[in-house]
């Protein structure tokens, strides 16, 4: 098809196979995990510098598990397996999460992983909002090297991760918080099979007060190169009790840290507008899964 | 209304067990021996000379069996559209195979042949093109300004055509109004969306003479067309009917590139070449004609129209096309006849720009039309306190009136009066809230349009062939073969036309199957389009049923000792009238009529007599005897949420005069299909491009953005009204384009009654909503 | 280069020579001659191509055809038996949710998935199922009335 330069598709077994692969290759291999996302890119001609191709769907490191420390999701886990864990309905917390699966179709959600979903840095994208609010802790490793990252840490720009070449992302973990937290997630799209315009994720938790202890607003869709952390609007909201008005002031500060984008799918200005309109109501639906 | 055995039925569609189980018969899939495959070089820019076309690289690769440039294809111009004569004076014909002028972003200029798809495309990448840019404009009303770049030579102001017609004296009838109303209404560039990609494989043989299958909504057309760009009489080029095609709502009306370049290519290598669009080339195809309609109407107090003035300005893009025929069906059915007034005056100008072709697209100008006619009669019974129902009623036709196209024509069969009522009272229109009145984020508001009046093809137009040909063949075993050059797009075509067969020779439904042919044994046939299908392929289908059954029922005359007049034919059984018990049934007719001269039974052999010999066949070949309007409704409820502007249309009640229903289910298919597209159309829809190098940015399903299943209504409401048009089969007139012409404006309808704000241009964003709000 | 895989598809094992980036669709469709999985878009965007591997409705051209080793695949052609079509193959004809029919047989697929997950889905459920699936004839008004028929039986 469009990639007029590939020369190998490595299938490994090992990942020491993947580091060979890799250093042939460079920045010309690219991983391959579910595929969801590097068809897209085929299909826009964005990847004619391609040389081989990395599928490490043998590699294994699929599965969750869900324990009194958290959750850990196996980078190859697809969202439909991770949608099928039972707690993802029961724990308030991981509303976000539950959440941000609902969106894409049937079709998507068997084929992608969590894994290559991250790696993307598409900010286009839902659940990386999601984790980011859940203040997602990534497990990296390369060449047997492992070591651990924030979720943040691993956005370097659009489209670009800032893992080395053949370093692979095997885990991501949820830790459970303690107390009263809950999440939300809510995105807006064109239609029912679309890319956010924006997406909003809300992650509250209270004191034995009712006041605000935690709080974590992200954003994605065309307001950043990346997931966006709105700080301003969870300054608003710590120390404080959640009212109605409180959280539209948040909601409202968000603008301070997002820089929407204009395309052919919207225009900055309502961007901006619908960045704060959704973070408004993940705020108030992590508010009602609190009570 | 008699009732009939199998027209009015919801029988099953024929090739529906085919298509579940896989589909074996659309085009997509013919495959010959040693079939090459092309494709085709694009131009990245929107308008540019071609200095010069380097291919020897291409040459070389390994599998390239040959190139096409500009040199390589005849020098014929010519007009694309199926359903015209090639040589019309109605038409303009200004594009060639391949051109040395490109005029808009993705015109091919080269084209490869090879063993394989991939290596067509690499070769691409090895044609070395000489381009000198040249300026280019997007904007119909830049592009008529002095000093805008001349698209096509010698055509001053790039205005390919200024039609107008009119009566009595505009200027006085406002005069004579007590009130003016005046608005200007704009439509984008929507795609038809057809699933099934443009796609057809041409073969060649030793004399030169051309097979070509293609998915393609006109059989005949693409033999004249192709023919005539080729330079070659129609006798050299064969046109195989597929039984069925997937999808087109018009875009596959026209020559596309990849039918002439592979039959060049096939002529060139001696072998058969495939040529199949990506989504991409099927976006930059053809859409429909972007159109700005300034539509002023004056009233009197009582509610009558005193005068009704519109222009229009047509982006007919590169090329002319179809530019300067939507707008003549835009003009008479879509703005000005509908609705009555003493004066009246339109002004079209159709300009080129270097936008992508236009094309057909179910409506043919007409949804663009209804949005400005349907938002400006809402905004008049708004303003002046009118019933919408009633001063559409004041302000239009009635049954038994003269045609107002043609006055010869009699609104025979014309209920849309019924259409209004029914459709009010089913949706509750008379509870419904004052605009903008609705408490809340979320708001209700409902809306409708109609349209008056329509049509069931061309007769009348000029110089667009309206004629159908039918062959019904009888077969020993009680079965009849009906073969029809009409394409079966989707909306069953081959069981409305079975069905009309089936009932008039008095089979079972069962009993009659579609035979597909070609251009070489089949009679002519008109598109699958104007709606025309039923009420003009179906009344050349009744005729040669009729024939089939007369020459049958002679026989059976002969073999059953009885007379003709006293035959009747039921369920496959031929019997006397009154006398039941006396029976034949037609595959013992038949067989009789097909078996040997001497037939040898037990007692030896018998003679049968020369009168019962033959194969029994009817034929026909007729134009329909009018153009029946049928008459249209829809009311849509939608909610708006004022904080996001999105819109979800809850409901809609469409109802439809269509003469007589022949496949209920099929019917409500098309009400159904029409509103999707509607939706599409009114609230999402909208080729873009970018606006210095007019690359298109919306070629593929993420970027266009067309409703899901999430997006529709689950309440979808069908009334159809069977008026009986007496010049119609079985007195069925047209339905499918309507369904695709009120949505639109009944939903830019809605949106006013539930949040008090008009729109003047389509597609209602939610972002246009928004900022109309002040929020933005 | 091609390479030589070897994939199981409705439960035949083929040997196929394929280059690197083939998809499964394209394989499907041009080596095994399995004409029932449709292009539509080639691009992940209106699920003509939808088949199932290993039960679960994937698009088959965002596959590539080496990653499609190992795998179950079934495409229409392995719906049903020979005696009788399946139920929602059906329910399809019955409920006149064919028009073109380019569509419907990635539509059924997912259907198929969408029943096996949830037997009695409610129409939001079937709604939100088959999002990843357009089509342009229908309006998905009789194709949502077969998939209820298919899952009532």
């Amino acid at each position: 098809m469009a990639l007029v330069k590939l020369k190998e598709f490595c299938i490994p077994d090992k990942p020491e196979q993947v580091d060979a692969c890799v250093a042939k290759y460079g920045d010309n291999a690219l991983i391959l995990a579910g595929g969801s996302f590097i068809h897209g890119l085929e299909a826009r001609g964005l990847l004619s510098e391609v040389e081989a191709l990395v599928d490490i769907r043998k590699l294994g490191f699929a599965g969750v598990t869900f324990s009194s420390e958290g959750l850990r999701i196996g980078a190859m886990t697809t969202f439909a397996q991770l949608e099928q864990l039972p707690e993802l309905g029961s724990a308030p917390w991981l509303g976000a999460l539950k959440d941000a699966l609902t969106y894409p179709p049937m079709q998507i959600k068997n084929a992608a992983t969590v894994g290559g979903c991250l790696a993307a840095a598409c900010p286009f994208f839902d659940i990386p909002t999601a984790l980011m609010a859940l203040d997602c802790r990534l497990s990296v490793s390369k060449a047997g090297a492992k070591r651990e990252m924030n979720l943040a840490d691993l956005f370097a720009g659009l489209f670009e991760n800032s893992l080395a070449p053949g370093e692979l992302i095997m885990e991501a973990k949820l830790a459970k918080p303690a107390g009263r937290a809950a999440s939300a997630f809510i995105k807006l799209e064109g239609t029912a099979n679309d890319l956010a315009i924006v997406n909003a994720a809300a992650y509250i938790s209270l004191d034995g007060s009712g006041k605000c202890q935690a709080a974590r607003v992200t954003l994605g869709g065309g307001v950043g190169d990346n997931v966006v952390r709105s700080s301003s609007a969870e300054q608003v909201l710590l120390g404080q009790k959640l009212t109605e008005e409180l959280l539209q002031r948040a909601a409202d500060a968000v603008g301070q840290d997002i820089q929407p984008m204009a395309d052919h799918r919207a225009s900055a200005a309502y961007r901006l507008a619908m960045a704060k309109v959704f973070t408004k109501r993940a705020l108030s639906q992590a508010l009602s899964r609190l009570n | 209304m008699t009732n009939l055995n199998v027209v009015g039925k919801s029988v099953l569609r024929q090739d529906a067990y085919e298509k579940v189980v896989g589909g074996k018969g659309f085009p997509v899939n013919v495959s010959l021996p040693g079939m090459l495959h092309g494709k085709m070089l694009r131009s990245p820019y929107p308008h540019a000379r071609i200095l010069s076309i380097d291919t020897s690289r291409a040459e070389m690769l390994p599998g390239v069996k040959a190139v096409m440039t500009p040199k390589d294809v005849p020098q014929i111009i010519f007009n694309p559209i199926f359903f015209m004569p090639a040589d019309s004076v109605a038409i303009h014909r200004d594009m060639l195979i391949l051109s040395d002028t490109v005029r808009f972003a993705g015109q091919p200029v080269a084209a490869v042949a090879a063993t394989t798809a991939a290596i067509a495309e690499q070769a691409l990448s090895l044609i070395d093109v000489e381009y000198e840019e040249l300026p280019a404009v997007f904007d119909p009303e830049e592009a008529m300004k002095e000093g805008a770049p001349e698209i096509h030579a010698g055509v001053k102001n790039n205005i390919r055509a200024t039609p107008s017609f009119g009566a009595g004296d505009v200027e006085q009838g406002f005069k004579e109004a007590d009130y003016v109303f005046e608005g200007t209404y704009e439509t984008q560039r929507v795609h038809t969306c057809y699933m099934e990609p443009r796609v057809c494989v041409s073969d060649t043989d030793s004399s030169g003479h051309i097979t070509i299958y293609s998915s393609i909504a006109h059989l005949f057309g693409l033999r004249e067309r192709l023919a005539y760009a080729l330079g070659l009489p129609v006798s050299k080029v064969t046109a195989i009917q597929a039984p069925y095609t997937g999808g087109s709502f018009g875009s596959k009306l026209d020559l596309a590139y990849i039918e002439a370049l592979s039959a060049l290519l096939s002529a060139k290598t001696k072998k058969p070449v495939r040529m199949e669009h990506t989504r991409y080339e099927d976006f930059i195809c053809n859409a429909r004609h972007p159109m700005k309609v300034h539509l002023k109407t004056g009233v009197k107090k009582d509610g009558t129209m005193t005068a009704r003035y519109a222009s229009t300005l047509c982006d007919t893009s590169a090329y002319s096309a179809h530019g300067p025929e939507v707008i003549m069906v835009h003009a008479y059915f879509g703005l000005m006849l509908g609705y009555r007034a003493p004066h009246t005056k339109w002004e079209g100008t159709v300009v080129y720009t270097n936008n992508m072709p236009g094309g057909a697209f179910r409506g043919y100008g007409a949804p663009q039309a209804a949005f400005a006619v349907e938002s400006q009669i809402d905004e008049i019974c708004e303003k002046l306190g009118f019933d919408p129902i009633e001063f559409r009623l004041k302000n239009t036709p009635r049954q038994g009136d003269p045609h107002p196209f043609n006055p010869e024509w009699k609104l025979g069969g014309y209920a849309l009066d019924q259409c209004l009522h029914k459709g009010a009272e089913r949706m509750g229109w008379a509870n419904r809230a004052k605009a903008g009145s609705a408490s809340g984020t979320k708001k209700r508001g409902i809306g409708m349009a109609a349209h008056p009046i329509w049509v069931s093809g061309c007769v009348g137009f000029p110089d667009i062939y309206e004629h159908s040909g039918a062959i019904i063949r009888l077969n020993v075993d009680g079965t009849a073969y009906l073969s029809s050059a009409t394409m079966d797009i989707g909306s069953g075509q081959n069981t409305t036309l079975c069905q009309i067969a089936a009932e008039e020779l008095g089979l079972k439904f069962e009993s009659v199957r579609m035979a597909p042919g070609n251009t070489d044994n089949l009679p002519f046939d008109a598109p699958t389009h104007a709606s025309r299908v039923t009420y003009s392929s179906g009344n050349a289908v009744k005729v040669a049923a009729a024939d089939a059954k007369k020459n049958l029922l002679e026989v059976a005359a002969t073999v059953m000792e009885a007379n003709v007049a006293d035959l009747e034919v039921r369920d496959g059984m031929i019997s006397v009238k009154g006398a039941p018990a006396k029976a034949m049934s037609v595959a013992d007719v038949v067989k009789r009529a097909e078996s040997p001269f001497m037939v040898v039974g037990a007692q030896g052999p018998t003679p049968t007599t020369l009168k019962e010999k033959g194969t029994i066949m009817g034929i026909s070949s007729v134009a329909p005897p009018a153009n029946a309007s049928p008459a249209v409704a829809e009311f849509v409820e939608v909610e708006v949420d004022t904080e996001t502007g999105q819109v979800k249309v809850l409901r809609a009640v469409y109802a439809h005069d269509l003469g007589r229903v022949v496949n209920p289910a099929a019917a409500q298919g098309q009400v159904e299909g029409g509103l999707q597209q509607g939706i599409g159309y009114a609230l999402m829809e909208e080729m873009l491009f970018a606006p210095e190098t007019g690359a298109c940015l919306t070629s593929d399903f993420l970027d266009y953005k067309m409703p899901t299943a999430v997006e529709m209504p689950s309440k979808i409401e069908c009334i159809f009204i069977e008026s009986n048009e007496p010049t119609g089969p079985y007195g069925a007139k047209s339905l499918s384009e309507a369904c695709l012409i009120v949505p639109a404006p009944a939903i830019a309808n809605a949106i006013y009654n539930a949040i008090g704000v008009r729109f003047h241009s389509l597609p209602i964003t939610p972002e246009k909503i928004l900022a109309a709000l002040g929020k933005l | 280069m091609k390479q030589l895989i070897s994939l199981e598809v409705n439960g035949d094992t083929h040997e196929i020579a394929v280059e690197a980036d083939a998809t499964l669709l394209s394989v499907l469709r041009d080596n095994l001659g399995l004409i029932g999985t449709k292009r539509g878009c080639d691009s992940g965007g209106c699920g003509c191509c939808t088949v199932h591997v290993d039960g679960k409705a994937m698009y088959s051209c965002m596959m590539y055809a080496l990653s499609a080793q190992g795998r179950k695949i079934t495409t229409i052609e392995g719906l049903g038996s020979e005696e009788k079509i399946d139920p929602l193959q059906d329910a399809f004809v019955k409920e006149g949710a064919v028009q073109c029919g380019y569509c419907t047989c990635g539509m059924i697929m997912t259907a198929k998935q969408l029943l096996h997950d949830n037997p009695h889905p409610d129409e939001d459920a079937i709604r939100h199922g088959i999002a990843g699936n357009l089509c342009r004839c229908t309006g998905y008004h009789k194709i949502v009335e077969a998939i209820k028929t298919a899952a009532g039986n």
